[in-house]
C-alpha cells in the first residue's frame, strides 16, 4: 500500500523531478533576464527617421564602409571592430566628421543637414538618461 | 497529479518572479524629430505620455516658426527685415519676453551675451555652414551693428524696432532654452509629472523618473566624445552646455568655433573647454550656459557667487572641472579618464 507523502521519509524519483526542473528553470529565467557581460556593441545608422543600417561591432572582424550617395550630402560611414565613424562628409559643417570614432554604449554621432543619426546600444546599458554636451 | 500541480504553480511563480524588466508603460512615450537645426527627443511618463509628448512637438514646433531667422516668415525675420525703419514691428508675447530677458541679462553681463550678434556670425559664415575668416576691417564695419541694448522693445504696444539698419537678431543662444520652458508648461499642463526633454542636448528633467529616482544626466568631456566629465542627478531641473567643440571649423591648422565674444567679433577664448548651467529655469540655463563661456571662469563663478538660481561646471583649459557647492551631491565626477582634476568653488 502507498503512503501519503508526508509520511513517507525518503525522497522519491517524483521529488528529484521536481527538484531538478525547478532548478532547470530558475536557472533559464537567471541568464534570461541577466544582463550579458559581454562587450555586445551595436550601432543603428537611421535616415530620417528610418533605420538604413545596423553593424554588430563587437562581431566585426574587419573594417566595413557605408557610402551613402542618395542623401542630400552624401557621406561615407567607417566602421572597424568596437568603433563606428563618419569618415567624410559633403555636408557644410563637417560637425558629423568631426566627432570621430565613437565606440561607447549610449554614444551618438549626428548629420544635421542629412538628419542622419548613428546610435550605439549594448549589452552594458550607459548609468545615465542623456548627455549634455 | 498534485506533484504536476505543485511543479506547474512553482514554475509559475519562478516567472512571475522574473518579471522585473520595464513594462511598455515604464519605457515612456518617445517623441524624435529635428526642429530649431538639431534634434530634438520628448520622453513622457505615466497615462498621459502621449498627448504630452504630441503637445511637446507642437509647442516647440510652433516656437521654431516664431523664433528662427533663418525661416522667411518668421517673426523674428520680420522683425531684422525691417531693421532701421521708422515703425517698430507688432510681434507675439512670447518673443517679446524672450527679447526683453535677453536684453535685460546682456546688460547683467556686460555684453558677455548679445541676441544682436547675428551680421557677426553671417560674417563668419556660422549661419550658413560656408564657414570663412572675416577681415578685421569687415569686423570693425560689423561691430557697432552687435548692441542689444539699442533694441527698442515696446512690452505695452507689443512692438520691438531694431534702430539701425544691418542690425539683426539671433536667438540661437537662447530659443532652446525658452522652448524647452514651454514644452515643460505644455507637459504639466497635460497631467504629466515624469519627463525627459533633450532639446539639442540641453537636458531638462521633469519630476523623477519612473523609479523615483532621480533622472541622470552625463556631461560630455568636450575633448573626447566617448568620455564624459561625470553625471549629474537632477530632478526639475534643466541642464544646459556650451562649448566651442560642438560647432567649429578649421583653416591653416586653426580651430574657429561658434561661439562668438560680441566685444571682439572672434570667438571666445576664455580659458573654459565647456560650461554646463544647472537651473530649474530652463531658458537661464540655456542662455547662461553661451555667456559664461564667454565671460570666462572668473567672470563666471563672479556671477555665481553674486546672483541665485543656478549652479555651474567649468572645464578649464588648464584640465580642471570646477562644480559650484550647489552640485557637490548631485555631480558624481568621471573626469579623471579624460586627465581631468576636480575642485568645488564655494560661495
Amino acid at each position: 500500500m502507498r503512503l501519503p507523502a508526508a509520511e513517507r521519509r525518503r525522497p522519491t524519483l517524483w521529488d528529484a523531478a521536481v527538484v531538478l526542473a525547478v532548478a532547470a528553470a530558475a536557472l533559464l529565467l537567471f541568464f534570461q533576464i541577466s544582463p550579458s557581460e559581454g562587450n555586445f556593441l551595436t550601432a543603428t545608422v537611421v535616415l530620417d527617421g528610418e533605420v538604413i543600417a545596423e553593424y554588430d561591432l563587437s562581431a566585426l572582424t574587419d573594417p566595413v564602409s557605408l557610402r551613402l550617395d542618395d542623401i542630400p550630402y552624401p557621406l561615407t560611414i567607417q566602421a572597424e571592430p568596437g568603433r563606428i565613424r563618419i569618415v567624410e562628409s559633403s555636408c557644410p559643417s563637417q560637425d558629423c566628421v568631426h566627432i570621430g570614432w565613437v565606440d561607447r554604449v549610449g554614444a551618438q554621432i549626428i548629420c544635421l543637414p542629412n538628419r542622419l543619426v548613428i546610435s550605439l546600444s549594448g549589452a552594458a546599458e550607459p548609468d545615465f538618461d542623456a548627455v549634455s554636451g | 497529479m498534485k506533484r504536476f500541480f505543485s511543479l506547474f504553480l512553482l514554475l509559475l511563480l519562478l516567472l512571475c518572479s522574473g518579471c522585473s524588466a520595464p513594462t511598455v508603460g515604464d519605457t515612456g512615450t518617445f517623441n524624435e524629430f529635428f526642429a530649431m537645426d538639431t534634434i530634438m527627443r520628448v520622453t513622457v511618463h505615466g497615462d498621459a505620455g502621449e498627448p504630452a509628448a504630441s503637445a511637446a512637438r507642437e509647442e516647440i514646433e510652433r516656437l521654431e516658426k516664431l523664433l528662427s531667422r533663418t525661416l522667411p516668415d518668421s517673426q523674428v525675420s520680420q522683425l531684422n527685415a525691417h531693421a532701421g525703419e521708422e515703425d517698430a514691428v507688432a510681434l507675439e508675447g512670447d518673443l517679446i519676453s524672450l527679447l526683453t530677458f535677453a536684453r535685460s541679462l546682456s546688460a547683467d553681463l556686460d555684453d558677455a551675451l548679445d541676441i544682436t550678434i547675428a551680421p557677426v556670425m553671417d560674417a563668419w559664415g556660422f549661419t550658413t555652414d560656408h564657414h570663412q575668416i572675416p577681415t578685421q576691417a569687415q569686423l570693425d564695419a560689423l561691430l557697432p551693428l552687435v548692441d542689444c541694448q539699442a533694441l527698442e522693445i515696446d512690452p505695452q504696444a507689443g512692438t520691438a524696432r531694431l534702430p539701425n539698419v544691418g542690425m539683426a537678431v539671433d536667438l540661437g543662444a537662447v530659443a532652446k532654452g525658452f522652448a524647452a520652458g514651454r514644452a515643460e508648461s505644455v507637459i504639466r499642463a497635460a497631467g504629466a509629472d515624469s519627463a525627459l526633454l533633450d532639446l539639442g542636448r540641453n537636458i531638462t528633467a521633469i519630476g523623477v523618473k519612473p523609479t523615483g529616482e532621480p533622472w541622470r544626466v552625463a556631461v560630455q568631456d568636450p575633448q573626447d566624445s566617448n568620455l564624459y566629465l561625470g553625471v549629474l542627478a537632477l530632478t526639475d531641473q534643466t541642464c544646459s552646455t556650451s562649448g566651442g567643440y560642438e560647432r567649429y571649423f578649421e583653416e591653416d591648422g586653426v580651430v574657429y568655433h561658434h561661439i562668438i565674444d560680441p566685444s571682439t567679433g572672434y570667438p571666445a577664448h576664455s580659458g573654459l573647454l565647456s560650461v554646463t548651467v544647472v537651473s530649474p529655469d530652463a531658458l537661464l540655463a540655456d542662455a547662461l550656459s553661451t555667456a559664461l563661456f564667454v565671460a570666462g571662469p572668473e567672470r563666471a563663478l563672479d556671477y555665481w557667487r553674486r546672483e541665485g538660481g543656478f549652479e555651474l561646471i567649468l572645464c578649464g583649459e588648464d584640465g580642471v572641472v570646477t562644480a559650484t557647492e550647489g552640485l557637490e551631491d548631485a555631480f558624481a565626477f568621471q573626469g579623471e579618464d579624460g586627465g581631468y582634476t576636480y575642485e568645488i568653488a564655494r560661495r
